[in-house]
């Protein structure tokens, strides 16, 4: 069965390894929903959120995993509208499956947390029901909600690819039928992903009682709002491809040409560039004006553990060199040198949001107020580490019994 | 829905605030603990984790700083201050369903319990740590549930909570004005922890009425709001001719 | 097959379309949500009709006014202050506002209790039938009387200022025993100071609102001192801008930044325990300098000038006394008070027109040394606010006269001529009672003179709030039969024999008499508010059931059938006087009451006061002026010649009058190098009742964090001991050693070690036990060598890592 299941001309690994690697995430996944069941029965006191920090590990990594989940969204952009007038961007057919099943995972993983995160998740609807069309969060809900349904209908094409699945005619019909109108749906889901990647920036941004996250902004949008936007499209494919490059360690296999590496690393170091004179003039402008506007100096923003080596982490390590490794074409020749630009991609914007969500309230606004610190528990440990977990093992299926590398085969004769 | 709060308030006659005198109030904590027992604040057997305590007047200490024999402290009660920014809140801008919503009638920032969906964006908001949420399931020795009071209900487990200006005082005096066939805008009321002060440093009345007591207070030379440069404009004034109490109500003061 | 596209479309579109018509999702999401705002688990108040009741509090001796909201008329569901009282205004403190928390308290005893186990065994206890345990206290007084052991029975109350007081001290008196206690107050010892200044048993009142410069020794007037609404209610007036009325000054004196402190507009720090000697010192500058009232001093004081005992012999006054002991410089040694502020402060309060000396320590609840209240009263004295146009007036404690005297049959004489246990026999005999609780403890413990049989303990819990808890709880085992009339199972009932389970302030009518440092003859009623809601009875009924049950002279003495009969018969006695009115805010002005100026009546006879006052009002007078003295010099006698019985004729000199009498703490400085002082808040209660879970909901985390209490140390002391803020360490003293955390704070002097006061209770529920220590038992009580009371002033201590 797994045999007739598995893409043809293809090889993978034996069932028994593969199984034993599923039921490792499956039992981290477990541990995850006996985390989530544990939050949801006994209420969120067995997380280390308090009333001071009301956004802590749920919200980071569904912010973090959100923006890195914009690989999704934004190689679909590039290759289904932007190809049209840049050929070159052709390339990403060749990952853009696993771009859209990473982003899947991302979101769905995202909601599930999120569900997690509010006090009253069966009331979660409210927000379609009661929205408050100011909040940032409305948008966030609409959004991210609708996307992940466009993330499930791209997702779903590439499941009926499976030889299997194709075989049953209706089946490939509606396959069939998915892709033709696929471009639609990334043209909705770009849409979607502008929106909310930039409210989700707009979270932080609008809160005018907060002189750590607060921005101005153009019109009703806050500077974060195309901040987090531009540094999602950044990261993204950068994400994707460093998943794709850890299946290909993994599986031991070229599944891609190297040239969409080294696309993805002169598109994500440009705009990772644009992202950092952008977010540097933000944070002078924030530091200088912004900030002193509410009588605080930069230093005031800043004390251990939330030190100075936060912005620095942010802008300069994982900033700025990743910047020079992804656009130097000798670092971009090195692998080593290429995917730690793409690692330190991510985890600059990873740091990025941590430092938005949870520096941003460890903070005192009162005077007399003091400093906190935000020590996350395993409940909220584990439904993270679960959901990536859950994407693995998304990511893991797929790439066993669907062809989701079209050039896997020619790669790997 | 969030229509109301389109509307600019400047027409509303009413703007409903409150003065503490902190040359007058000693930190006794009497406001606080009335404010719990109109309020029906649960409790649990241990209450110092200040961060994850239910409180919506919470007092806080503060200190010149200066070595003995020099040292001073004051206590500051902190409500909620019922931001008057123009349009929103910082609450009431960022709630995604609208449970917190100001009153643009009479000013006050009210929080719905049971439409809140426990996200918590609106505490993250607020920079006085006027908010606290329900950690837990509200639960009362047995006996105690007897001096639960109706008029304001019990929160449930993972929703926001914050002080209301004892929202539900003014709706009864509403209600008697208009059964008396007066205007009910003009009604004044007493939120709990005003009423039992002892030495009455809280005054509270209509911002808006130039002969109330609170209008007048709030424009003495001594008053001052916490965090004015926010621009969070809060309904909430304070009073104290000691410098070194007025200088830790902002930043870089 | 085949499927164009629009036909694709369509059938997405349909399917999605269907299933979202169907209710079911719908219709479960709505379900879910009403579901989680309805759970069952959260209480759901029972609605009804509001109705307000109004009572008077009797949690402390403050005498607040207050209004009860009940659902139904039979659910209280809050307490605030009453805004008609004349004193208090509708100001409550935070006690006061949670009262409901003890009327509702799981810890209450529901009915009568016999413990059938061991001693001390909380598990013990078995509820027995009122009628059965009331037999068996009859049959044991009964008993005892008639083996002429009635002086064995003692009794022991917290309430001092109610008629219960009176009436548990005519019931020993009938019975045949002196030995009536109250728990310890300040007033203790300063009875004893005004009887021998002034002949007079009387409570000093100040009046706070004609002073202009009140220079406060150590009474925290703003941390539950006196009469604690009232004075916030005085300062809260003193910070009232008035056009053309200077604003009064508030001069404190401690050793550490109390909230008092702080709130004063200038505090002197002097060490710890040193204020009286700081008064003197100022008395020293005011007679060096010719500043005191000379024409007070002159006319109505003896003792100033040297003088002549009864002997004949000849000796100092206070002039040379003061003047050779207490320089500048030898006061600044001791205080740390700098000479030049010594002399600022004399020259200050010789200027104003009405200056107030007071003084006072924690809630009120401490005797202090006979000498220091002298030292405090001699100041006043040299400022002429003892005048009539001053502003310290002398309350009698019993204006309107007691209750008709009790009928001493002959084992009431018997009884009467037995000596108070471990009452000392330097006690100095004035009008003034003497109330030697420590003594009686101390001599009670190690089974001296006499055993005692019997114990009544009553709205007291000594167990937890006297200092030396080890003591009490060693004494409380050896009287053979201890029964409490406590509605808690507190520290102290849990060692009783018989709880007979008194009503809780809210359920029971009884009275306030006086109010502490207030200057007004004051009395209130303190109607019910609910039902009781078990099985409890008033101990006043109790009582005079008890008193009928034994019969003779005792059953004589009490004629009442009820208790509310007593309070009819003392406000009967009032109205009979004719003098004094009932106060309410708005038409009463508390600044207007002057001494020797009676207030005239406004009702008309005993039912209408008694009518008036059971609705929440109080009835107050003005104290009558002090034109004279009943000392042997008829005047007031700054050379106490009433202490010749106390001490030795060959005595010096300066041991007649105020000096500066600290008593040595014990333990070897080497060894103990901190002092430890204890300090009160408004925020916790030491005494009777514990904190409730709404008074826990206002402490910092820097004084409780889950059970670790934190004690106050300098930043100085921190850094000599290697401490750093929040650390823990182990506080120990010669009485007992405690884990504690340090707070680190300038608040406090180098060297000194701050405890609050009212942590670390073993009894009642989770909300209250296992939060710190106790700080009762690591201080050192030390006895007054002449009146016998305990008196506390620092402790030596030791702070290390832990």
């Amino acid at each position: 069965m797994d045999k007739a299941l598995i893409p043809e001309g293809v090889k993978r690994c034996p069932l028994p390894v593969f199984g034993l690697w599923l039921l490792f995430l499956l039992a981290v996944i477990a541990w995850g929903i006996y985390a989530g069941l544990t939050v949801l029965i006994k209420g969120l006191n067995v997380t280390g959120l308090n009333n001071y920090f009301g956004f802590g590990l749920y919200i980071t990594v569904d912010l973090g995993i959100i923006a890195l989940g914009a690989g999704a969204f934004f190689s679909g952009f590039m290759y289904y509208g932007l190809s049209r007038f840049f050929p070159k961007l052709k390339e990403l057919h060749k990952i853009i499956n696993l771009a859209v099943i990473v982003g899947f995972c991302c979101y769905t993983g995202a909601l599930l947390v999120l569900l997690l995160e509010i006090g009253q998740p069966l009331r979660g609807w409210f927000g379609y029901w009661h929205a408050n069309v100011h909040s940032m969060l409305t948008e966030v809900i609409f959004c991210i909600s609708c996307y992940a349904i466009v993330l499930v209908i791209e997702f779903v094409p590439i499941i009926l690819e499976n030889r299997k699945l194709d075989a049953v005619k209706p089946l490939h019909v509606f396959g069939h039928n998915l892709h033709e109108i696929m471009a639609i749906f990334a043209m909705t889901g770009t849409f979607l992903s502008f929106f909310h990647q930039g409210s989700l920036g707009g979270v932080p941004g609008v809160m005018f009682g907060r002189p750590f996250a607060y921005r101005t902004g153009f019109f009703i949008w806050p500077w974060t709002f195309f901040l987090f936007t531009l540094s999602a499209m950044a990261c993204g494919p950068a994400f994707t491809a460093l998943i794709c490059r850890i299946i290909e360690k993994v599986s031991n296999k070229k599944l891609v040409d190297r040239s969409v590496y080294e696309l993805i690393a002169k598109i994500t170091g440009s705009l990772l560039l644009i992202y950092l004179i952008l977010k540097t003039m933000d944070t002078l402008y924030w530091a200088l004006d912004t900030a002193p506007g509410f009588g605080l100096k930069l230093s005031d923003f800043y004390r251990e553990p939330y030190g100075m080596w936060l912005l620095f982490a942010e802008l300069g390590l994982c900033g700025v060199l990743p910047v020079i490794l992804l656009l130097t074409p000798q670092t971009r020749n090195s692998n080593g040198l290429l995917f730690l630009g793409f690692f330190l991609n991510c985890a600059g914007i990873v740091i990025n949001r941590f430092a938005m969500t949870v520096e941003a309230l460890a903070i005192p606004v009162m005077p007399f107020d003091q400093w906190a610190v935000y020590i996350p528990t395993w409940a909220e440990w584990a439904p993270c580490i679960a959901m990536l977990a859950y994407g693995a093992l998304i990511v893991s299926l797929s790439y066993r019994y669907l062809p989701i590398f079209p050039r896997e085969k020619e790669l790997n004769p | 829905m969030s229509g109301s709060a389109h509307s600019e308030h400047a027409e509303s006659k009413v703007r409903y605030g409150m003065v503490i005198d902190l040359d007058k109030c000693t930190g006794c904590g009497a406001c606080s603990v009335a404010c719990q027992q109109e309020n029906n604040v649960s409790f649990r057997p241990d209450e110092s984790d200040k961060l994850r305590t239910l409180s919506w007047m919470t007092l806080y200490r503060l200190e010149n700083g200066a070595g003995y024999p020099d040292y001073r402290a004051a206590m500051l009660p902190r409500p909620c201050m019922h931001c008057d920014s123009p349009h929103h809140s910082p609450c009431t801008f960022v709630c995604p369903v609208n449970a917190t919503i100001r009153d643009e009638h009479t000013g006050i920032v009210d929080h719905v319990a049971v439409r809140c969906i426990g996200c918590r964006y609106c505490m993250v908001a607020c920079p006085y740590h006027a908010r606290s949420f329900n950690w837990w399931d509200p639960k009362w020795p047995k006996s105690m549930e007897a001096m639960l009071t109706p008029e304001v209900s019990p929160r449930m487990r993972g929703v926001v909570e914050k002080c209301t200006f004892c929202h539900h005082r003014l709706n009864l005096a509403r209600d008697r004005a208009r059964l008396n066939g007066e205007d009910p805008d003009s009604v004044v009321y007493t939120p709990a922890c005003a009423e039992v002060c002892p030495t009455g440093a809280i005054t509270f009345g209509n911002l808006k009425d130039p002969n109330s007591d609170v209008a007048k207070l709030a424009k003495d030379p001594r008053a001052f709001r916490l965090l004015e440069k926010l621009h969070t404009e809060p309904k909430v004034y304070y009073l104290s001719s000691a410098q070194w109490i007025r200088r830790q109500s902002d930043n870089g003061l | 097959m085949s499927l164009g596209r629009r036909a694709f479309l369509q059938f997405v579109g349909g399917a999605i379309g269907g299933t979202l018509l169907t209710p079911i999702p719908w219709k479960l999401a709505d379900d879910s949500a009403i579901w989680t705002q309805n759970w069952s688990w959260r209480p759901s108040p029972e609605r009804g009709e509001i109705t307000r009741v109004r009572s008077v509090c009797q949690l402390c001796p403050g005498g607040c006014g207050i209004t009860a909201r009940l659902v139904n008329g039979r659910r209280a569901v809050a307490v605030t202050g009453n805004e008609a009282h004349a004193l208090s205004g509708g100001g409550v403190c935070p006690m006061g506002a949670s009262s409901l928390q003890y009327l509702y308290a799981p810890y209450r005893i529901q009915q009568p209790l016999k413990q059938m186990g061991s001693r001390g065994d909380s598990k013990g206890f078995k509820p027995v039938s009122w009628a059965e345990a009331l037999k068996e206290v009859t049959a044991k007084l009964t008993k005892l009387r008639s083996e002429g052991k009635s002086h064995t029975v003692a009794c022991l109350t917290g309430q001092k200022r109610s008629t219960m007081a009176r009436l548990w001290k005519r019931f020993l008196t009938a019975y045949g025993s002196p030995n009536f206690y109250t728990m310890p107050d300040a007033a203790d010892s300063m009875r004893l100071a005004v009887a021998l200044t002034t002949g007079r048993d009387a409570e000093v009142g100040f009046l706070w609102d004609k002073a202009t410069y009140v220079l406060n020794f150590g009474a925290p007037l703003l941390e539950g001192w006196g009469s604690p609404v009232y004075l916030q209610k005085v300062f809260g007036r003193w910070q009232t801008e008035k056009p053309g009325v200077p604003r009064t000054v508030l001069v404190h004196v401690e050793s550490r930044a109390s909230l008092t402190a702080s709130k004063a507009h200038r505090w002197i720090a002097c060490n710890p325990g040193t204020e009286a000697a700081l008064a003197l010192g100022i008395a020293h500058v005011l007679v060096r300098d010719k500043l005191y009232d000379a024409a007070f001093v002159a006319e109505k004081v003896f003792g100033f000038e040297d003088w002549t005992d009864a002997t004949g012999a000849q000796r100092k006054g206070f002039r040379n006394v003061v003047l050779a002991k207490y320089g500048v410089e030898e006061t600044a040694k001791i205080t740390g008070v700098a000479p030049q502020t010594i002399q600022d402060l004399a020259r200050e309060l010789a200027k104003q027109k009405h200056a107030l000396v007071v003084w006072g320590q924690d809630k009120g609840d401490k005797p202090n040394s006979l000498y220091h209240d002298l030292a405090f009263l001699a100041l006043n004295a040299l400022l002429g606010t003892l005048t009539p146009s001053g502003t310290v007036v002398l309350v009698p404690p019993d204006p309107w006269g007691d209750l008709p005297e009790p009928v001493l049959d002959t084992e009431a004489y018997r009884g009467a001529g037995q000596t108070a246990l471990g009452r000392p026999s330097t006690v100095p005999r004035t009008k003034a009672p003497v109330n030697t609780v420590l003594p009686f403890l101390e001599a009670l413990a190690s089974g001296s003179e006499y055993p005692v049989e019997l114990l009544f303990i009553h709205e007291a819990n000594p167990a937890y709030s006297l200092p030396e808890t080890a003591l009490v709880t060693q004494a409380l085992q050896k009287a053979a039969m201890v029964v409490s009339f406590s509605s808690f199972m507190d520290e102290t009932t849990q060692w009783a024999d018989i709880i007979l389970p008194n009503h809780t302030a809210l359920e029971r009518l009884d009275d306030v008499i006086g109010l502490p440092g207030a200057p007004y003859v004051y009395y209130a009623l303190a109607s019910p508010i609910v039902k009781p809601l078990y099985d409890t009875k008033g101990t006043g009924d109790v009582l005079l059931n008890l008193a009928a049950a034994v019969g003779g002279g005792v059953a004589e003495s009490h004629p009442w059938k009820t208790y509310e009969e007593v309070l009819k018969a003392t406000v009967a006695s009032i109205a009979k006087a004719g003098t004094g009115l009932v106060a309410t805010a708005g038409s009463f002005d508390p600044a207007s009451v002057l001494p020797g100026r009676p207030l005239q009546p406004n009702f008309k006879d005993a039912a209408d006061l008694w009518n008036k006052l059971k609705a929440g009002a109080c009835w107050v007078d003005a104290p009558a002026a002090v034109e004279s003295f009943a000392t042997p010099s008829e005047r007031y006698e700054l050379a106490c010649q009433g202490l010749m019985v106390s001490i030795s004729p060959t005595a010096a000199d300066d041991l007649f009058m105020p000096r500066f009498h600290p008593l040595k703490p014990s333990g070897e400085e080497s060894e103990f190098p901190l002092l430890l002082v204890a300090y009160a808040s408004l925020m916790l209660s030491e005494g009777y009742v514990p904190n409730t879970p709404f008074m826990n909901k206002l402490l910092p985390d820097d004084v409780l964090r889950k059970q670790d209490v934190f004690v106050e140390i300098h930043p100085e002391t921190a850094r000599t001991l290697g401490l750093a803020d929040k650390a823990a360490a182990v506080l120990k003293t010669p009485r007992g050693e405690t884990p504690v955390r340090v707070r680190l704070t300038t608040a406090v002097k180098p060297g000194v070690v701050a405890a609050p006061q009212g942590f670390g209770h073993t009894a009642y529920d989770e909300y209250v036990q296992q939060k710190g220590f106790n700080a009762n038992s690591l201080v050192e009580v030390q006895l007054d060598p002449i009146t016998g009371l305990g008196t506390l002033w620092a402790t030596r201590a030791q702070l290390r890592r832990a």
